[in-house]
């Protein structure tokens, strides 16, 4: 599982302009591993030219 | 009036002139009364709109006004949708002094529907994880057992239909939030399309995850309320544009051939459910086949797949939502809400971008999976409820939902009632269907109720059975 320290915490922390207690951080370096691997995850070799998916526009091959 | 009728059931005796709106919605102030101490289904009751709602009611059906379905019928709205003039909290100290200036449009349609507005039902806060013990309101309690969890966020509208409280209510889902509790709750939920049901004044939790639906006791009854919900909303901008068909004619006709795949690796492999889960889905594939429909199985990428790209897309739009309030508030939100957001705000642009890319290919390969299917099926939930107080403080990475891969693909999902388990709290299936066939899903919803025993059988509650528990 990848795993997070208290330095790269720090940054993400602050890059959102949010402070988080002691308590808060044990659980966000814990859990923060499930979320990197989610995001691995989703990392994919599609190549550039992959489009995003939102749910808007269902188009007629859905509809079949 | 001791029995709790259907919505469909009290609507044929009212408009029949055989069961009065007062009297109806009387009897559910008084079961509201008796039981709500020990449920929490509501935030707010609003006693004196809910007899008005059913004075008016029954001045239309007396004077012999055409009336619909709707009319008469006791519901209640999940504290995330706007009502104007009366509380909106999200359950949330945030906004516990937030009185809105506009209703949301699922609560004009339902009104414009002869709907009685009984209250504001619990959720959990802003939709997001629960139970919470540290919020200005306790948590809802499963009416089956008051030492169980209901599961959420619709928590009060599960609890409250469940026990009789109200007929029918508003639930919001973006990874399960009304098939969850329908589950758990024994009743019936259902997630439409997205885009069928306007999002308009309903508080965000994710925006492109974010559904409104109804719950009640039976899909007949979803049925019913869902043909007053949909329809195109320029208010929201993700609103579709579609003919809204007649969700109940099909009601009744049977489902001899249809289509049913189930997606058996989703609960037999990568989430096991419990035995008795797995009792309530086999047997509920033996009633659909019974009926007429053909099975077939389903094989899509691991639920893990769709788990990782749906949470991944909620962390990070419920954090965009929640930024300003998580920067200058954050100790006002409960102690697993703080968490939510500080974790959603450290996804990266480039992950979550990924995880929407990842949801296209996804809803292709459903969509390709159900080219010749009317419906998948699939658990709803991995289990009966779980006691209240052992529910774990963090679902991000556990266990995957057996729900959220509907809300990634935007598909209409219900959540039905298929037995009891070994504690004798109910287990559920899940239907999944195609964009815009809520008709097909709750016809099949439907013709299962109705073919099962389980929509004869309501929690036992009594004032003393409550204390008990």
């Amino acid at each position: 599982m990848p795993q997070i320290d208290d330095a790269a915490l720090d940054y993400l922390l602050a890059r959102g302009g949010l402070t988080a207690n002691a308590e808060q951080r044990a659980g966000l370096k814990a859990a923060y591993e499930h979320v990197a691997a989610m995001a691995e995850r989703v990392r994919k070799p599609r190549g550039r030219m992959a489009e995003p998916g939102l749910t808007y526009g269902f188009v007629e091959e859905d509809l079949a | 009036m001791s029995e709790v009728p259907t919505i469909a059931e009290a609507a044929k005796l009212i408009a029949a002139k055989q069961l009065s709106p007062v009297e109806l919605t009387r009897a559910c102030l008084e079961r509201v009364k008796e039981l709500d101490p020990a449920l929490h289904a509501f935030v707010l009751r609003t006693e004196e709109r809910a007899l008005a709602d059913a004075r008016a009611a029954e001045a239309a059906v007396m004077a012999g006004k055409s009336v619909g379905p709707l009319c008469g019928i006791p519901i209640g709205l999940k504290d995330i949708v706007d009502t104007k003039g009366i509380a909106t909290t999200c359950h949330s100290k945030i906004l516990r002094d937030n009185v809105p200036d506009t209703d949301a449009t699922c609560a004009v349609k339902l009104a414009d529907a002869g709907t009685v507005l009984m209250g504001k039902t619990a959720t959990h806060e802003f939709a997001d994880g629960g139970p919470s013990f540290d919020l200005p309101w306790p948590p809802a309690r499963n009416p089956w057992n008051t030492q169980h969890f209901t599961a959420g966020s619709s928590s009060g509208t599960g609890a409250g239909v469940a026990a009789g409280l109200i007929l029918g209510g508003i639930g919001t889902d973006t990874g399960g939030s009304i098939r969850g509790p329908a589950a758990l709750c024994g009743i019936a939920g259902i997630k439409p399309t997205y885009g069928l049901v306007s999002r308009a004044g309903v508080a965000p939790a994710a925006f492109t995850l974010d559904h409104i639906g109804p719950m009640a006791w039976t899909a007949e009854d979803c049925a019913l309320m869902l043909q007053a919900l949909a329809g195109h909303d320029p208010r929201d901008p993700a609103s579709a544009s579609r003919p809204i068909p007649n969700y109940t004619a099909q009601l009744g006709a049977g489902i001899k051939g249809m289509r049913v795949g189930v997606i058996h690796h989703f609960h037999e492999v990568d989430h096991k459910v419990s035995d008795g889960t797995q009792r309530g889905i086999d047997a509920a594939i033996a009633s659909l086949r019974a009926l007429g429909a053909t099975i077939s199985e389903v094989t899509l990428s691991p639920l893990a797949e769709w788990h990782a790209c749906g949470t991944l897309i909620s962390l990070t739009e419920r954090a965009a939502a929640y930024e300003e309030w998580a920067r200058t508030r954050l100790g006002d939100f409960s102690a697993r809400v703080q968490q939510r957001l500080l974790l959603g705000s450290m996804v990266s642009g480039v992950d979550y971008v990924q995880a929407v890319r990842r949801r296209r290919e996804l809803r292709a390969e459903l969509q390709a999976a159900m080219a010749k299917l009317d419906v998948v099926l699939t658990a709803a939930q991995p289990a009966e409820a779980q006691k209240i107080d052992e529910v774990p403080e963090w679902d991000v990475g556990q266990k995957p939902s057996f729900t959220m891969p509907f809300n990634v693909a935007g598909y209409p999902a219900i959540s039905v009632c298929s037995g009891f388990g070994e504690g004798g709290l109910p287990v559920a299936i899940q239907l999944v269907g195609k964009p815009f066939q809520e008709a097909t899903v709750l016809r099949i919803a439907d013709a299962f109720e109705k073919a099962t025993p389980f929509r004869a059988h309501r929690p036992a509650l009594s004032s003393d059975l409550v204390a008990a528990q």
